[in-house]
């Protein structure tokens, strides 16, 4: 049996257990047999044991190099160094949906293990079939369209031409899509369980209980992932830049967007019961984004350096997405009745008004996010004109959001539940404000300029000085549980926000780049660096040459940037440097080596030199963001969510005491 | 004058001399590669898959760099720059939408909907306001008394 035939068969193995937990599942809920769908534990062991096994059998073909296998003989090769043959996984299509296969199987047993005393709750039996329903579409997309383990005859001697040069260029490339597939692969444990919630008629808060650390753990592997993602744009394409509002950048931010907005506004439901249609959306619209996100990716729909090339599987996946709207919308529909909250929010002033303002906020950005890459295919329909939406347009319109987000994270914090007075407001809000304004004396006396990057860094201050008191508190009443929990976590992940969002607006109103000609010995003066060219050196490797420029800056230390030549591939991509510190990052790229009339090389170097402040602050932020995460999912000081917290109801006597009834629950 | 208000008085004024200053004043002069480099972040290359010239490292984009910095060098306005780019490689390489015609629905509709989200917010709200608070009935007061007698039991 063939390589490529051993993995068919462990990829159709996986697809018959997930289509029988379908099949008894459903025999279970029309009665025939009820006992039996307890059992697919099974099933799901079963799963999970063949995309391990799939996965294992991919790698393992990888690393020897099995070019009976045509994924391998596409995207292998002989000259890739190990640590890149193990990433080649997922730099193609059909290697991804295998990783998406394999964490979301899981995710299911983890599910199953998490829940393994619940196993006679009916609720569970929805949440399962919708699990084994998503289960079976990735298994069938690889026995359809999307087979990783299609066979291929390579003549003697053939030697793939590995991965994209682009993508084995940086150690990030090893780490960025796994961790961005976990958080999006996550969203399915909500998702499942909103569907198990509607069908069962179970639409109170108690699916939120039983799934809220998944969302969060979901949402910090995203939010990680999208870093990272950003992290190696950055080290590996040269031109100073991280994010550029390219199409899959937005269809990664989307589900971020939506589900930020889900994991705050979720708190208005659990303490207040309401927003349920609202939250209820959230969690379908952020599964439902990560499968558009991938159709976007997958099927070529929109231009981007990101997407794979075109492939078959773009309506098998929008086909998938126009299921999940359907029937999520007819059972939100259906189940109208039961949604309609039974609370109401008494004053705009509140934390739950607050929360209500980050999600109309947060569903804005994801407007225009959406809107954006899709824009320009409407136009294009309707008559036939070709534009682009690029970043001055995402610039301009989210720049406002980010900025009411941003006094909205001041705020948010520190406002009570139910109703605000404006003196316990401007007691608790006024160091914090003083955090801002000092921000904004700091930025201008270190000479920066403009309206709107120094209004980002005051609301920053704003934001992060909030966050901090509250952090502070925490730690003065609990010790260090004061770190922990869902709203301390939180605080530490506004602070991670807050870095980012300063470092954003520092590098994009600041950066600056110029391009020199530089002879050997040659000293260039730009943006209070000096730098001088020191000579040039080719390297010889397996699968590429390389040439690179010795760089020294500030007469500290040297930086090699250069021009890496994969003959295989037939691609010249740069290879950049970078110099960071805490104040700001010095980028080189090597343009090109000059030539003279006759066709011989001058040995001058044309270096491109980006120099963007505060940078580094990114990569900080994201991973402070991640640790917040980390800290969330600790469990703190639990607070019942039904005790009896808020103002009491005119005429009604005053509790004894605002310890929460914890015999209730 | 309360200590308090004297604080907040104090922010104001400290964060708008800041803002004033940092809008008001100019800083270092804007270089022609600055200018030229905030030009091609804005433009498409036209043989790259959604990246700017300013991003590629295609020929065609270096070479789109090299006319940029020189219309820069010749004194030329950014719409001229801009309209001249359009016309030598379609409209789709400027970046920024136009506002005319069908395209400057892609302006306007994330204004409708912000506009939209909070007039529904101001009318829910209103509605909420308007509504007569739930008085809890008897039976309800008889259920919370039950609990706490259950809890202090306990």
């Amino acid at each position: 049996m063939s390589s490529a035939a051993v993995g068919a068969v462990i990829i159709a193995l996986g697809a018959a257990a997930s289509l029988t937990g379908i099949g008894v599942i459903v025999l279970g809920l029309l009665g025939r047999r009820p006992g039996w769908w307890r059992e697919t534990r099974g099933l799901v062991w079963a799963m999970l044991a063949m995309s391990t096994l799939a996965i294992v059998w991919m790698e393992r073909a990888l690393i020897t190099r099995d070019f009976t296998i045509r994924f391998v003989a596409d995207h292998g090769s002989s000259q890739t160094s190990s640590i890149f043959n193990v990433a080649t996984l997922w730099s193609a299509l059909e290697g991804s949906i295998l990783l998406w296969a394999f964490v979301l199987t899981g995710y299911v047993a983890a599910v199953v293990v998490k829940f393994r005393d619940k196993r006679d709750d009916p609720m569970m039996q929805w949440v399962m079939l919708t699990l084994f329903v998503v289960c079976a579409f990735f298994f069938l997309l690889m026995v359809g369209p999307s087979n990783p383990f299609q066979s291929f005859d390579p003549p003697v001697g053939y030697d793939g031409p590995g991965p994209n040069p682009l993508l084995q260029s940086h150690i990030l490339m090893a780490f960025h899509p796994p961790i961005l597939y976990l958080g999006y692969v996550g969203f399915t444990v909500p998702f499942a369980f909103a569907i198990g919630a509607l069908v069962t008629g179970r639409v109170g808060e108690g699916w939120l209980l039983a799934t809220r650390r998944w969302t969060v753990i979901a949402w910090g592997f995203l939010t990680l992932g999208i870093v990272l993602g950003a992290w190696w744009s950055y080290e590996t394409l040269g031109w100073g830049g991280y994010w550029a509002w390219d199409p899959v950048e937005n269809a990664s931010f989307l589900p971020w967007l939506t589900g930020t907005a889900f994991i705050h506004s979720v708190m208005v439901q659990e303490r207040r019961g309401m927003l349920r249609v609202w939250n209820l959306s959230l969690v379908v619209a952020t599964f439902a984004l990560t499968i558009l996100g991938t159709f976007i990716t997958r099927a070529g729909v929109l231009e981007s350096v990101h997407a794979f090339s075109e492939s078959s599987i773009g309506p098998a996946l929008l086909g998938f997405f126009t299921l999940i709207v359907v029937v999520s919308l007819g059972l939100i529909a259906w189940r109208g009745d039961q949604l309609r909250s039974p609370g109401r929010i008494d004053s705009p002033i509140s934390r739950e008004g607050a929360f209500l303002a980050n999600n109309v906020l947060f569903a804005a950005f994801a407007f225009v996010v959406l809107l954006g890459p899709i824009f320009p295919l409407i136009v294009e329909a309707l008559n036939d004109d070709r534009i682009s939406v690029g970043n001055p347009y995402f610039e301009r319109m989210t720049m406002p959001i980010g900025f009411t987000l941003l006094f909205l994270m001041a705020v948010a914090p520190v406002l009570p539940w139910r109703k605000a007075s404006p003196g316990v407001l401007a007691e608790r809000l006024i160091w914090p404000a003083w955090m801002g304004a000092g921000a904004m004396v700091l930025s201008v006396l270190v000479g920066a300029r403009g309206w709107a990057p120094t209004l980002a860094f005051g609301l920053g201050g704003f934001a992060g000085g909030a966050a901090l008191r509250q952090v502070v508190l925490a730690t003065r009443r609990q010790g260090w549980r004061g770190l922990v929990g869902r709203t301390n976590g939180g605080m530490i992940v506004h602070v991670g926000v807050v870095m980012i969002a300063v470092a954003f607006a520092a590098s994009n109103a600041y950066v600056r780049q110029d391009t020199f000609l530089l002879a050997p010995g040659q000293t260039a003066s730009f943006a209070g660096h000096e730098l001088t060219f020191e000579g040039t050196d080719f390297r010889q490797y397996p699968n590429r040459s390389e040439r690179r420029v010795a760089i020294d800056i500030d007469g500290e230390q040297v930086y090699e940037p250069g021009i890496a030549l994969y003959p295989f591939a037939g691609q010249r991509i740069g290879i950049p440097s970078v110099r960071s510190t805490l104040f700001d990052d010095v980028a080189l790229s090597v343009d090109s080596f000059p030539v003279d009339d006759d066709g011989n090389e001058t040995g001058q170097v044309v270096l491109r030199v980006t120099v963007q402040p505060l940078i580094v602050w990114l990569w900080i932020g994201g991973l402070v963001m991640a640790l917040g995460t980390l800290l969330a999912v600790v469990p703190g000081r639990r607070r019942n969510p039904t005790a009896p917290v808020s103002a009491p109801l005119p005429g009604a006597e005053p509790p004894a005491t605002a310890e929460p009834v914890k015999e209730l629950v | 004058m309360t200590r308090r208000l004297a604080l907040w008085l104090g922010v104001a004024v400290v964060a708008l001399s800041a803002l004033v200053y940092a809008s008001v004043d100019e800083g270092a002069p804007r270089t022609d590669a600055d200018r030229a480099y905030a030009i091609a972040k804005t433009i498409g290359c036209p043989v790259c898959n959604g990246q700017s010239v300013a991003e590629s490292n295609a020929s065609a984009a270096r070479n789109i760099r090299v006319s940029i910095a020189k219309w820069i060098d010749e004194g030329r306005s950014e719409d001229f720059i801009r309209a001249e780019l359009r016309s030598l490689f379609g409209d789709d390489v400027d970046y920024t939408p136009s506002g005319d015609g069908v395209t400057s629905l892609v302006w306007i509709l994330p204004v409708v909907f912000g506009a939209g989200a909070l007039a529904g917010l101001v009318i829910v709200f209103r509605r909420w306001k308007s509504e007569a608070l739930l008085d809890a009935s008897d039976a309800d007061r008889a259920l919370v008394e039950a609990a706490r007698e259950a809890r202090d039991d306990g």
